[in-house]
């Protein structure tokens, strides 16, 4: 919006003169239920989780102020390091999942094209099922022995690895469960970036003799990159907290669990089987720190890329 | 471009589609194959139509229950969210109060906090109010919406302001312009926001994993997990289970799956 | 219209379900206790025998919360911080001396006859000269074989005269990897698996004062060697990818191994699956070194915050009585540990010659606890299956262990 038309806006909205005073009653009243409860439910939270990072649990209850023993703890921690590791491994992994979704939403973008309802149900449908069971459905796909995939693969002469309690393939596994669970999303999202791009920029490049594969690299991209933007900074705060994933697919005696645990993983361990909830909230914080350190990252670096109109 | 060259098209999305949907239908297959048949090799495509499979779901989970309070947790929370986010939305976007960017802000703040902030004293709370085991600790804690709130604020200001105005001089005060004008405007937005939270809280693990412990309170993702501990690696009876746990938020998400879309979208454009 | 009618009709439903939960439990005159068990075989047993309390106690009834043994003690510690654990739930060895040093269970009548059950179960669950918890059963590991496979084979079954290395040139002859079949899984699970070997090597896994491990010591290293040897010099045992893929239990049932050792808590289960009818038997453990094996028993404990303790302290007793130990025993769940009413539960499936598992109590030895036990049994489960699946050499594995179970028994 300019300048002018915002002044335009908000003189209109000032017109009718009698309104701004009676309101703010009424809006607190309105504001009240959700204010509070996330008054209780998070914000206050959020301060007594730093709290208690600072802080060691008996076994059953009760804590007491301990400083900063947790965060040296966590430190020389090696499971925190290796942790840290996996998941960025595992987010990277799923970004790669990024490009995917922006060709499949040029694909269904294609004019004339018949059918898009039914493609975008089909893809979306990982979306909409529950974590708990993508997780043991691809578990059962995933088994090393009689699971589909490496049924699959033995037709071509592959013999396929363990693919969930083997610690060098188990990230890769889930990558690619966490991708097919977010591309339908992910492209449902960029369609409707590509969907606000005017179709005669494309005729004036297609006259200027662009082909299409041009028009995608000089039209599409930069026009989508606010989409990219957005897309690449959701996937990555929601892969930094993965969990679901690992707690279905791999049982406390898989051999590969103590070497590819994520970050939440350890904090829910922390928390809920250990009961160390100091140290599990001290987790809790170092992750609000790495999630907010990246955005920021990200919206830094968002400068040098993405194209607002 | 010509009808005929889209075949191509069509090729690589079929070929994506089928990667898609191919695990699901071998989720069903492996629902009705004995357990011998699951560990054959190679795989069995046309199984025994084992439904006994079902029925064992039953013996081992109160699977009746559990759907119940998935129900009932899953709408609970989604009423609560649907009345208060508007009304908070409502007032964000079209009142004048004081203090109202300090206080946006501070909804927003909650969006950038990953949940396992709030994680042990939400427990803490939950636990010292006596709610354990009980669908109140499920339903509560998931009325309130930072995202809901900021979703249906945009919304509210993409609204036109002329019905607004006339009704402020026909003397209404914001509750009932609010109740009678702008909440019937706003029904795709409330639809979209609707649907994003029947999927969340029918697909919410670890919260309900960690308050509601005793079978009979569980929902169903937890239940399933409890599934998946008892039968181990028995595929045909945790397929049959996880296909009955998913099925409801499927049927919803085809029938409803345009504003559905229409929310997604909507959160990607801002 | 119709959808409002239908949103308000949700909306009540969902208060009345909260209010209905939170306050079911404070309705006067009739009690409802809860007993968190962990094993779904011996669900119907414990239900016959709450059902018989209730003939006793009209106004007290009880139910049966079941929880799958791989959650069990996560939830549990979760709700007995938080205030809601079962009135009276099963205890084992390893967790116990943690829950009764913590305060969290109320000790038992004094009216208990003590001397009726084995010695070394009573005293497993004292906690500083009281008496937490009487004893449930107890359980000894046996050696179940597949008969249809080792006929196949032309192997003898195994007898008490087999020894480590019979055990081994058995699984050898049993192995057909065209078919995908093993002679024995070697799963690293402790009680069922390396314990037994450890003590039958000579070894230890904690000291008798509970101040060192016993990890590294050259015998306790032999007991564990003889199962990586298994899964990788002689090849006789599916992978540790490939048991935790599929369950050995269930690669056992499918006919995949021909040997497993398991629990006498097996029988039932084995027995209920009719395609397993005329199949298997069991047989005592092998001979290392001596003769070996670990025995460990189930506690009935009181939480101590119940909200109706004499209710469940009565029931915590009528538990520990003949009675419902006459009951396991004739379900077959468990060997009871009431003295006198096992040989009730050996006549109860005769398919199998369960006889063994009491056998075995004559040179059975206890499973190894501390006071806080999980802590490194935590790391027992976590190193070991390094050395399991090939990736670490099981000396550095063993020694790294050591270290950290000495850290872990320092801090008690």
């Amino acid at each position: 919006m300019t300048t002018t038309e915002t002044r335009v806006a908000r003189a209109a909205t000032r017109a009718p003169g009698r309104r701004p005073r009676g309101d703010w009653p009424w809006a607190y009243l309105m504001i009240a239920p959700t204010g509070l409860g996330l008054a209780v439910f998070y914000l206050w939270p959020v301060v007594q989780t730093v709290y208690f990072s600072f802080t060691e649990w008996g076994a059953f209850g009760g804590h007491t102020w301990v400083g900063l023993a947790n965060y040296q703890t966590l430190i020389h921690d090696p499971a925190v390091g290796h942790a840290l590791r996996n998941t960025f491994v595992y987010s990277g992994l799923v970004l790669l999942g990024v490009p995917l979704s922006i060709v499949l939403a040029v694909l269904l973008n294609t004019p004339k094209l018949r059918g898009v309802s039914v493609y975008r149900t089909l893809y979306f449908l990982p979306v909409v099922t529950m974590p708990a069971a993508v997780a043991m459905l691809w578990r059962w796909i995933y088994n090393g022995d009689y699971g589909l995939l490496n049924y699959g693969l033995s037709l071509f002469g592959v013999d396929g690895p363990y693919w969930v309690s083997d610690g060098r393939v188990v990230l890769y596994a889930m990558a690619v469960v966490g991708v097919w669970t977010l591309i339908g999303y992910n492209a449902v999202i960029f369609l409707a970036g590509l969907q606000c791009i005017p179709q005669h920029y494309y005729e004036a490049a297609a006259i200027d003799g662009a082909g299409r594969v041009r028009q995608f690299f000089s039209i599409t991209l930069p026009l989508l990159s606010p989409s990219i933007f957005f897309v690449t900074v959701l996937t990555v705060i929601g892969s930094l907290q993965m969990f679901d994933l690992i707690y279905m697919m791999m049982d406390r005696n898989n051999p590969a669990l103590t070497d590819n645990r994520t970050i939440v993983y350890l904090f829910y361990e922390a928390a809920f089987v250990n009961n160390q909830r100091g140290y599990a909230a001290c987790i809790a914080v170092v992750l609000l720190a790495v999630i907010l350190s990246l955005t920021v990252v990200q919206f830094r670096l968002q400068k040098k890329w993405v194209h607002y109109e | 471009m010509s009808r005929s060259r889209l075949w191509p098209v069509h090729l690589v999305l079929a070929i994506g589609a089928a990667a898609m949907v191919a695990p699901f239908f071998w989720e069903f297959l492996t629902s009705v194959q004995s357990f011998g048949e699951s560990t054959r090799i190679p795989p069995t495509f046309v199984p025994s139509w084992e439904w006994s499979n079902y029925t064992r779901v039953f013996d081992s989970l109160p699977f009746g229950r559990q759907f119940l309070n998935t129900v009932l947790m899953t709408a609970g929370r989604t009423i609560a969210q649907l009345i208060f986010c508007a009304l908070a939305g409502y007032a964000f976007a079209r009142l004048k109060f004081p203090g109202r960017g300090f206080l946006f802000v501070l909804f927003l703040s909650v969006l950038m906090v990953p949940s396992q902030l709030f994680l042990i004293p939400q427990y803490q709370i939950v636990s010292e109010l006596g709610w354990l085991n009980t669908l109140a600790a499920l339903i509560v804690p998931g009325m309130f919406s930072a995202f809901g709130t900021f979703l249906l604020r945009q919304f509210f200001l993409g609204l036109p302001n002329d019905i607004e105005e006339a009704a402020r001089i026909d003397g209404a005060n914001p509750l009932r312009i609010f109740w009678h004008v702008m909440l019937p405007l706003a029904r795709p937005g409330l639809l979209a926001l609707g649907i994003l939270t029947v999927l969340w809280s029918w697909n919410d693990l670890m919260w309900p994993l960690v308050v509601n412990t005793s079978p009979e309170s569980m929902t169903l993702s937890a239940g399933l997990a409890t599934l998946q501990g008892e039968h181990l690696t028995e595929y045909p009876v945790l397929m049959a289970g996880s296909l009955m746990a998913t099925l409801p938020v499927i049927v919803i998400f085809v029938v409803a799956q345009k504003h559905l879309i229409q929310g997604i979208a909507f959160t990607g454009s801002k | 219209m119709l959808r409002r009618r239908v949103l308000a009709g949700l909306a009540t439903a969902a208060l009345l379900a909260m209010a209905g939960c939170s306050s079911a439990s404070d309705k006067g005159g009739d009690v409802t206790l809860t007993y968190g068990v962990w094993d779904k075989n011996q669900v119907p047993a414990m239900e016959k025998i709450a059902g018989e309390f209730t003939k006793a106690h009209p106004t007290v009834t009880v139910k049966v919360e079941l929880t799958p043994s791989k959650e069990y003690w996560t939830k549990l510690q979760t709700s007995v911080t938080g205030g809601s654990a079962p009135d009276v739930f099963w205890m084992n060895a390893p967790r116990f001396g943690l829950y009764a040093s913590s305060g969290v269970l109320a000790p038992m009548d004094k009216k208990a006859d003590l001397s009726k059950y084995p010695k070394s179960l009573v005293d497993t669950y004292n906690w500083q000269g009281k008496q937490y918890a009487l004893p449930k059963d107890y359980d000894t590991i046996g050696l179940w074989y597949n008969k249809a496979l080792f006929d196949a084979a032309g192997v003898k079954y195994p007898d008490d005269s087999w020894t480590w290395d019979t055990l081994t040139e058995a699984a050898k002859k049993l192995t057909d990897p065209a078919k995908g079949q093993f002679g024995i899984a070697a799963p690293a699970y402790s009680q069922e698996n390396y314990y037994n070997t450890i003590f039958q090597a000579g070894g230890s896994v904690v000291s008798a004062d509970k101040k060192k491990s016993g990890y590294d010591d050259a015998a306790t290293v032999k007991g564990l060697q003889f199962w990586v040897d298994l899964i990788n010099k002689q090849k006789v045992s599916p992978t540790v990818q490939q048991m935790s893929d599929t369950e050995p239990t269930q690669l056992f049932t499918s006919g995949k191994v021909a040997m497993m050792y398991g629990g006498s808590w097996e029988a039932v289960g084995f027995a209920k699956d009719d395609t397993l009818k005329g199949k298997i038997d069991v047989a005592v453990l092998p001979k290392g070194d001596q003769r070996a094996v670990v025995i460990h028993g189930l506690g009935n404990v009181v939480y101590a915050k119940s909200k109706h303790p004499k209710e469940a302290l009565e029931f915590a007793t009528f538990l520990g009585s003949e009675q419902a130990h006459k009951i396991q025993a004739e379900t077959g769940t468990v060997i009871p540990a009431f003295e006198g009413t096992q040989q009730t539960w050996v006549s109860s499936m005769p398919q199998y010659q369960l006889k063994i598992f009491l056998d075995e109590v004559a040179y059975a030895k206890p499973y190894p606890i501390s006071k806080n036990t999980a802590a490194w049994a935590d790391q027992e489960r976590k190193l070991l299956p390094t050395a399991w699946d090939g990736s670490r050499d099981l000396a550095g594995v063993s020694k790294e262990l050591a270290a950290g179970m000495n850290a872990a028994l320092a801090k008690e």
